[in-house]
């Protein structure tokens, strides 16, 4: 149980979890009248677990991510993250990665990846040898130098990967980073991530379109519904670890995915 | 036969031109009144060098601090108005619609205000180059990538971080845009106020020497013109050089490849 390393003595039985969300709902201002985009949601991610989130268009998977970000503020309900509530963003406890274009372009890979900690005001010298490592954990040791416009779409996730982890938060949310990527690159950066996150023991939240990749990268996958978005199925992957390519050609991959696809397909 | 290069064809162009200023009035095609031989102008220059330098001198002046208030009240203004909501919505048309105002008929009134010395042409030209300052900040800030700035907030950032390390670098090639539309105006406007009312500086030796038909010192104050702004265009695009370079890897390789093609015509003329 690789979650129960994170439980200090005198905490209690059960692993404290990383991320706890009560009763959550969020409503906006739209065109015609108040919108309710969450509702109810309930979500309990233990220490070192991935999560994915999978949902039709427009279901509010985004929305969730930005209130467990910190970046908006629910409606009601409480998120808790690490024990303590997340009022605003904290790179200390919550790392984001975002889909693409959120790379700086005129700053080098090194420097995007230094960014959290230059507005810490981390001293140079300490700033650089932890990005440098960041980089070398991601896979792009020796392209620090290089500016975004000179990466492959790969690559530059990487570098936001890098980004997100320089902070070493406990936890890790990304919003489809590899949705932009050719399908190929796609998988090739799942398997990544599954190296990385397995070499840093963090708890992430990933969300996504693709349900191959959802059960391929997950421990259990969220399936939400429409609008207004509720968590309508927890789905355990108990597929073994580490994951093969070649696990998404069996049975139980099969069924794993059609058993979210049938709540899916339906929604408008 | 290879075709030569653009820049090899620019420059055969402009040789051609400065022998056909030469040759055209000496040939007689065009009286010496309204065209004197481009060696006939140089002579001049170099005999009234010190007139000249005196004009430029105040022109050179009086471009700067005007550009200083043009650039510097355009940026801060053009910040205020891209970036908070309400003062765009209700400024921006007003500047917009300002902008389309042919501003030289105000000129007459600068002179009434300021006098006929340095004062009125600075308050004009700096009006004259503060639009399109202002205009593209506005844009240059309004159209930054929502992502840049959700991704800072994520990091933690506090305002004056995000303008500092997000919001200012990220409007810079749109500012630099408009420093360099605004800046050129800005030599016009002085140079134009010179021509119209003034008893120093560049445009003024333009003027001057019409009246007494002296075409020779008519040009020669046209080259100075010419070359300050083809100065201020080199020293902008340096400036677009140095704070752009993680967007010039494109130009970067479009000129190594003239490069190249300059190289491989020069080597086929030679063979």
């Amino acid at each position: 149980m690789q979650h129960m390393a994170r439980v200090s003595p005198g905490d209690g039985q059960t692993p404290r979890p990383a991320v706890e969300v009560r009763g959550l709902g969020h409503a906006y201002d739209g065109r015609d009248g108040v919108v309710a985009a969450l509702a109810d949601i309930d979500l309990t991610v233990p220490a070192g677990q991935f999560t994915v989130i999978v949902g039709p268009s427009g279901c509010g998977k985004t929305s969730l991510l930005m209130m467990l970000a910190g970046l908006r503020t629910p409606t009601s309900g409480t998120i808790e993250c690490d024990g303590r509530p997340i009022a605003k963003p904290d790179p200390e406890r919550v790392g984001v990665v975002f889909q693409e274009a959120s790379l700086y372009p005129w700053l080098t890979a090194v420097e995007n990846v230094e960014f959290p900690l230059l507005l810490k005001h981390t001293p140079r010298d300490e700033r650089r040898a932890r990005a440098e490592q960041m980089l070398k954990l991601v896979g792009l040791d020796g392209f620090g130098g290089r500016y975004p416009h000179e990466l492959s779409g790969g690559m530059k996730q990487r570098v936001s990967i890098a980004r997100g982890l320089v902070q070493d938060p406990p936890v890790l949310l990304m919003d489809e980073p590899f949705a932009a990527l050719d399908e190929q690159t796609r998988m090739t950066m799942g398997h990544e991530l599954l190296r990385i996150w397995s070499e840093t023991s963090k708890t992430v939240v990933f969300i996504t379109h693709s349900l191959t990749e959802a059960v391929y990268l997950a421990d259990e996958v969220l399936v939400m519904s429409a609008r207004p978005g509720r968590i309508l199925d927890r789905v355990p992957i108990d597929l073994p670890r580490p994951r093969t390519y070649q696990m998404m050609a069996t049975d139980k991959f099969g069924q794993l995915r059609e058993r979210i696809w049938q709540q899916i397909r339906d929604m408008p | 036969m290879k075709r030569p290069s653009p820049p090899t064809v620019r420059r055969l162009i402009g040789l051609a031109l400065l022998i056909a200023w030469e040759a055209v009035p000496r040939l007689g095609l065009l009286p010496e009144l309204f065209l004197p031989p481009l060696s006939k102008t140089l002579a001049v220059l170099w005999l009234d060098s010190y007139i000249y330098a005196a004009a430029l001198m105040v022109t050179l002046y009086e471009v700067a601090i005007a550009m200083l208030i043009a650039c510097g009240v355009g940026i801060l203004v053009g910040a205020v108005v891209g970036g908070v909501a309400s003062i765009r919505n209700l400024m921006l048309p007003v500047f917009s619609s300002l902008y389309a105002i042919p501003i030289v008929i105000l000129y007459p009134i600068f002179t009434a205000w300021f006098g006929i010395g340095s004062e009125s042409k600075i308050a004009f030209a700096g009006v004259y180059g503060f639009f399109p300052v202002m205009l593209s900040t506005a844009a240059g800030i309004r159209t930054i990538d929502e992502q840049y700035l959700l991704a800072a907030r994520s990091m933690g950032a506090t305002l004056p971080q995000l303008i500092a390390r997000v919001i200012i670098p990220a409007s810079i090639p749109t500012v630099l845009t408009g420093l360099r539309l605004g800046g050129a105006l800005t030599i016009i406007g002085v140079v134009v106020s010179e021509m119209l009312t003034s008893a120093s500086g560049i445009g003024y030796l333009v003027t001057m020497n019409r009246t007494i038909l002296d075409s020779p010192r008519v040009f020669a104050a046209i080259i100075v013109v010419l070359a300050l702004s083809v100065a201020f265009d080199i020293a902008v695009r340096a400036l677009e050089r140095y704070t752009m370079v993680w967007q010039s890897a494109g130009r970067r390789m479009a000129s190594s490849s003239t490069d190249t093609s300059a190289r491989l015509a020069t080597s086929a003329s030679a063979a």
